[in-house]
């Protein structure tokens, strides 16, 4: 009796897909998750990174590009330096507070550009590249516990707090339970609908003496477009440094010096 | 020959003797009247619509690569059409022009470009980051001094201005803790302490300004530009509608734009001046007034709204001299511009005429009209055909417009650029690029994974795959850096025709000798195509229009059904009723063929009767509609709009008369006449004297 009574239970659970032992993770639980996050990839002192970006399209040559990434994340600072191909190189964003501006050498011009922009004509945008600041921009919603290949995640819906320019309002994460990192996300048009769904599969850990603790990055990034199928970006960080930059690295007049 | 002029007799006499006749006759009055009319006119659209497209862009045929998906669409499609390339123009402008009737060829390839000017305060500040630059570079001048001098005091001035907004907000609502900190930034960017120490760090103040201030003003400038890359000295020999409004031609060889006066006058025009114009032209040429127009009041209220792209041109100097123009002009003791301005845009019927003139006498000349001028170099960037944008810097010219067609969007949508400037938006890629694009792709090794296979590829392996140290690299800066381009000055020089003929392009119009011959002429370039390889696909003018050029036939079409479901109506109506008559002349029939008529004189009779009531109406019909052409040819028809304007090749459209139309309205009535007729009649033939006389008693 007690048996049936116990396949009932389970069986109208299952019906309704509430998971009977899932753990549902609190609003501080999840602030604390993301907190993790973006101090895990925070840097105290100046990054800079190497890295390898290609788009691939449908009945299109590969897009194919290579960049000098800085960030000075307690200034809140990034610049993207392109250095192949060298069609390319030159061109750069720079982030300094809310502006991003893009600078194009050939024409010695610098226009302002919001968090939406295509960096370098791919999938990928600014956020990909930068430090993380989840916790100050979004809002957490617990949606639940899943299986990412052999992996068991937490599956949060992040909605962006008002008044706070990001490239996407709403983003779904699914965090790694042991490692706390974020293996997948998509991002949303405020309409709901799908844009992009991104893969994390590679971290990387490297000792910042600035920070005397570990300095987090994802060491390879594969994004899917969802409205255009078939085009994707891949982001490879080669190689990241840790060292000092020279102090007026993050001005128009540096980006500028380097291509006259 | 007697006996016709009995039957015509008899056909007169019963011409009107039934009220049914005048139904018919009615039904095919109308029906010529509106075949005559509407195909006449329809035929003179097409022949001035064949003038506009041939004439402003297309040629009389266009050539493109066979291996395109899409069709050429000259004046814009949905979406974006994919036309392939044609990788060397000089290889099908020599095959082409050995053809007779060829003559000439002229590359092209359209394109759209987007032009994005930062707002008011980004472009001011670009300005001053210019002059600060020229002066560490040594230059010390006066001129130079005064220059930066004027461009500090119109930023602090828009600083002033942003000031007010957010005060003026403040007034209205509660300030978030962002508008508090932005009040503090701006409290900052206008005093005296930051400009007196603007020249010990000039870099560092326009940071400030460009990164801390300038974000605060949404008011960028954005515009989207059709264009056509072509060789421009061939355009301008070829198309011969095509003149010089402002500025000069492009420099034979040199890189430079020409810009439509049609997108000119609607985009880079202050838009208070431009709705000033819309008002005035509404006024004198469509007689509207504004008391009893919505749009011209929409346009009004517009202008009184939007003045800050007034007030924010403006430096100190400026700003007072306008005040008292409008103190002065109005009259009024008010002190602030914001609320001048609006009283003197708030027109009406009674003053518009005379604060039209004094904007333009007084006001016009203390602000920049235009966003740039003919002279003046612009950015303009384009998606490439790899997906990525591209930019050039290119020098405006002028603009041009094409006779006739000055107020039509159609033919001005698309303004001129040199073909290395349009082949450098273009991105083609050349062998060298993608085998560059092929060698970072190797050295890289990355592994292609499919999206539906990716979560089980990337996330299938051991649980702690996704976690590794990394290890601290010096970046050799110096290496990755070397790659970086300077700028190329080489680029502003004069090419050479050879380097302007050899190399890509998306299309190619060609004018004809003899238009007349534009179908062996196709065939013949189809033919070259074949033998040398060239993978020409060959369109007329009117399919490389896209849409537009079939506009005419699909009109053409309605007007052709209408005409015959009104025929077809007319041909029942028309056999019913000579039905109905013969029955009711049965007796008259019966006698006349008791005293000696035979079938062949009733049948005859019937059809006669009947062909005679269609010509006598239908030729009415076909002279009254004649007669409305002449009337209209005399006095044209308005283009009541831009599109119109494009069709009728011009302001008005004069019609002409049309052989055509007269023919082959008298021939379908014939036919339907006769047709119509024919059953009544054999039914008329079948009357017995005897069966006559009987019916009768």
């Amino acid at each position: 009796m007690k048996k049936n009574i116990l396949t009932t239970i389970i069986l109208f659970a299952s019906f309704l897909q509430i998971p009977v032992y899932a753990e549902t993770l609190t609003k501080e639980k999840m602030v604390s998750i993301l907190k993790g996050i973006d101090m895990r990839i925070r840097s105290s002192g100046d990054y800079k990174s190497l890295v390898y970006i290609e788009q691939r399209e449908k009945g299109k040559p590969d897009l194919v590009r290579e960049a000098l990434v800085y960030r000075r994340d307690v200034d809140q600072k990034l610049m993207i330096l392109f250095t192949k191909p060298r069609t390319e190189s030159g061109k750069g964003y720079l982030r300094i507070d809310k502006n991003l501006w893009f600078y194009d050498p050939t024409v010695g011009k610098w226009e302002r550009r919001t968090d939406r922009e295509r960096i370098g004509g791919t999938d990928s945008r600014r956020q990909d590249f930068d430090q993380s600041n989840l916790a100050e921009e979004y809002d957490p919603e617990f949606i639940g516990e899943e299986k990412l290949g052999n992996y068991n995640v937490w599956v949060l819906k992040l909605a962006a707090k008002p008044g706070v320019d990001v490239a996407y309002p709403v983003v779904k994460y699914w965090i790694d339970k042991a490692t706390g990192n974020y293996l997948k996300s998509q991002d949303f048009a405020l309409s709901g609908r799908l844009m992009r769904t991104s893969y994390n599969p590679k971290w990387q850990k490297l000792f910042s003496e600035s920070k005397k603790a570990d300095l987090w990055y994802a060491q390879e990034i594969r994004i899917y477009d969802e409205i255009d199928k078939g085009n994707s970006t891949l982001i490879l960080i080669k190689s990241v440094d840790l060292q000092e930059l020279p102090q007026n690295i993050f001005t128009k007049a540096w980006l500028e010096s380097k291509s006259r | 020959m007697n006996q016709f002029s009995v039957l015509l007799q008899i056909a007169f006499r019963n011409l009107f003797a039934n009220f049914l006749n005048i139904v018919i006759g009615a039904i095919v009055f109308i029906g010529t009247l509106l075949f005559v009319v509407g195909s006449s006119l329809l035929n003179n659209m097409e022949g001035a619509m064949s003038k506009s497209i041939i004439g402003s862009v297309a040629g009389n045929i266009q050539v493109y690569s066979d291996k395109s998906k899409d069709e050429l669409s000259l004046f814009g499609s949905f979406g974006a059409p994919d036309i392939a390339d044609i990788p060397d123009f000089s290889k099908i402008k020599s095959a082409l022009m050995n053809i007779e009737n060829i003559k000439s060829v002229i590359p092209m390839g359209v394109n759209n470009a987007q032009v994005a000017y930062g707002n008011t305060l980004d472009v001011a500040l670009e300005k001053l980051r210019k002059t600060v630059n020229q002066k560490n570079k040594g230059d010390h001048s006066d001129a130079l001094r005064r220059t930066m001098e004027s461009y500090k005091s119109h930023i602090r001035q828009i600083v002033s201005v942003i000031q007010g907004d957010l005060r003026n907000l403040s007034a209205l609502a509660k300030l978030q803790p962002s508008d508090k900190e932005n009040m503090a930034t701006l409290k900052k960017a206008a005093s005296e302490q930051f400009w007196n120490s603007f020249d010990a760090d000039p870099l560092g103040h326009l940071e400030f300004l460009e990164n801390k201030i300038a974000y605060l003003l949404p008011d960028s400038d954005f515009y989207n530009i059709g264009y056509v890359g072509t060789d421009i000295d061939s355009f301008k020999n070829n198309f011969d509608r095509m003149e010089i409004v402002e500025g000069q031609m492009v420099p034979s060889g040199q890189r430079g734009m020409l810009l439509s006066k049609f997108v000119y006058e609607h985009q880079f025009k202050l838009k208070t001046a431009h709705r000033l114009d819309e008002i005035k032209e509404a006024m004198e040429n469509k007689h509207s007034a504004i008391a009893r127009d919505p749009n011209l009041q929409f346009l009004i209220k517009q202008n009184k709204t939007q003045t800050r792209e007034i007030i924010l041109q403006l430096d100190p100097v400026s700003t007072a001299k306008m005040r008292k123009a409008l103190q002065i002009y109005l009259p009024s003791a008010e002190k602030d511009l914001a609320i001048l301005l609006p009283l003197f845009l708030d027109v009406n019927d009674k003053n518009f005429i005379d604060r039209y003139n004094f904007f333009y006498s007084t006001i016009a000349p203390m602000i920049e009209l235009y966003r740039l001028r003919p002279g003046d170099a612009i950015t303009i960037k384009a998606y490439t055909k790899s997906g990525f944008i591209e930019s050039v810097n290119i020098k405006v010219y002028g603009t041009f417009q094409f006779k006739g067609l000055e107020k039509s969007g159609l033919a001005g949508g698309l303004s001129l650029m040199d073909l290395m400037s349009f082949r450098d938006l273009y991105g083609f890629l050349t062998p060298e690029k993608l085998a560059e694009a092929k060698h970072l792709e190797k050295a890289a090794g990355v592994k292609i994974i499919d999206r539906d296979k990716a979560e089980e590829e990337l996330f299938g392996g051991a649980w702690d795959s996704a976690v590794s140290t990394g290890s601290q690299t010096d970046i050799d800066e110096k290496k990755e850096l070397g790659m970086i381009r300077k700028k190329d000055s080489s680029v502003n020089r004069a090419y050479t025709q050879s380097e302007i003929d050899d190399g890509v392009v998306i299309n190619a119009a060609i004018i004809l000798k003899d238009p007349s011959k534009i179908k062996e002429t196709m065939k013949q370039i189809k033919t070259v195509s074949d033998k040398n390889q060239l993978d020409l696909r060959v369109v007329t003018w009117q399919k490389a229009a896209g849409m537009i050029g079939q506009f005419v036939l699909v009109a053409k079409v309605i007007l052709y059904l209408v005409v015959f479901i009104i025929f077809v109506v007319a041909l029942v109506i028309i056999n019913n009723a000579v039905m109905m008559a013969t029955l009711q002349r049965v007796q008259e029939i019966g006698t006349m063929r008791a005293i000696g008529a035979g079938r062949s004189f009733v049948l005859a009779m019937i059809l006669v009767e009947t062909v005679l009531l269609g010509l006598t109406f239908g030729i009415a019909g076909t002279a009254a509609g004649s007669l409305i052409i002449k009337v209209l040819g005399h006095n044209g028809i308005p283009a009541m709009n831009e599109f119109l304007y494009f069709f009728f090749s011009g302001p008005r459209l004069y019609p002409a008369l049309g052989v055509g139309s007269i023919v082959w309205s008298m021939v379908i009535i014939f036919i339907v006449t006769i047709v119509s007729a024919l059953y009544p009649a054999i039914i008329a033939t079948r009357v017995s004297p005897i069966t006559a006389m009987q019916s009768e008693e």
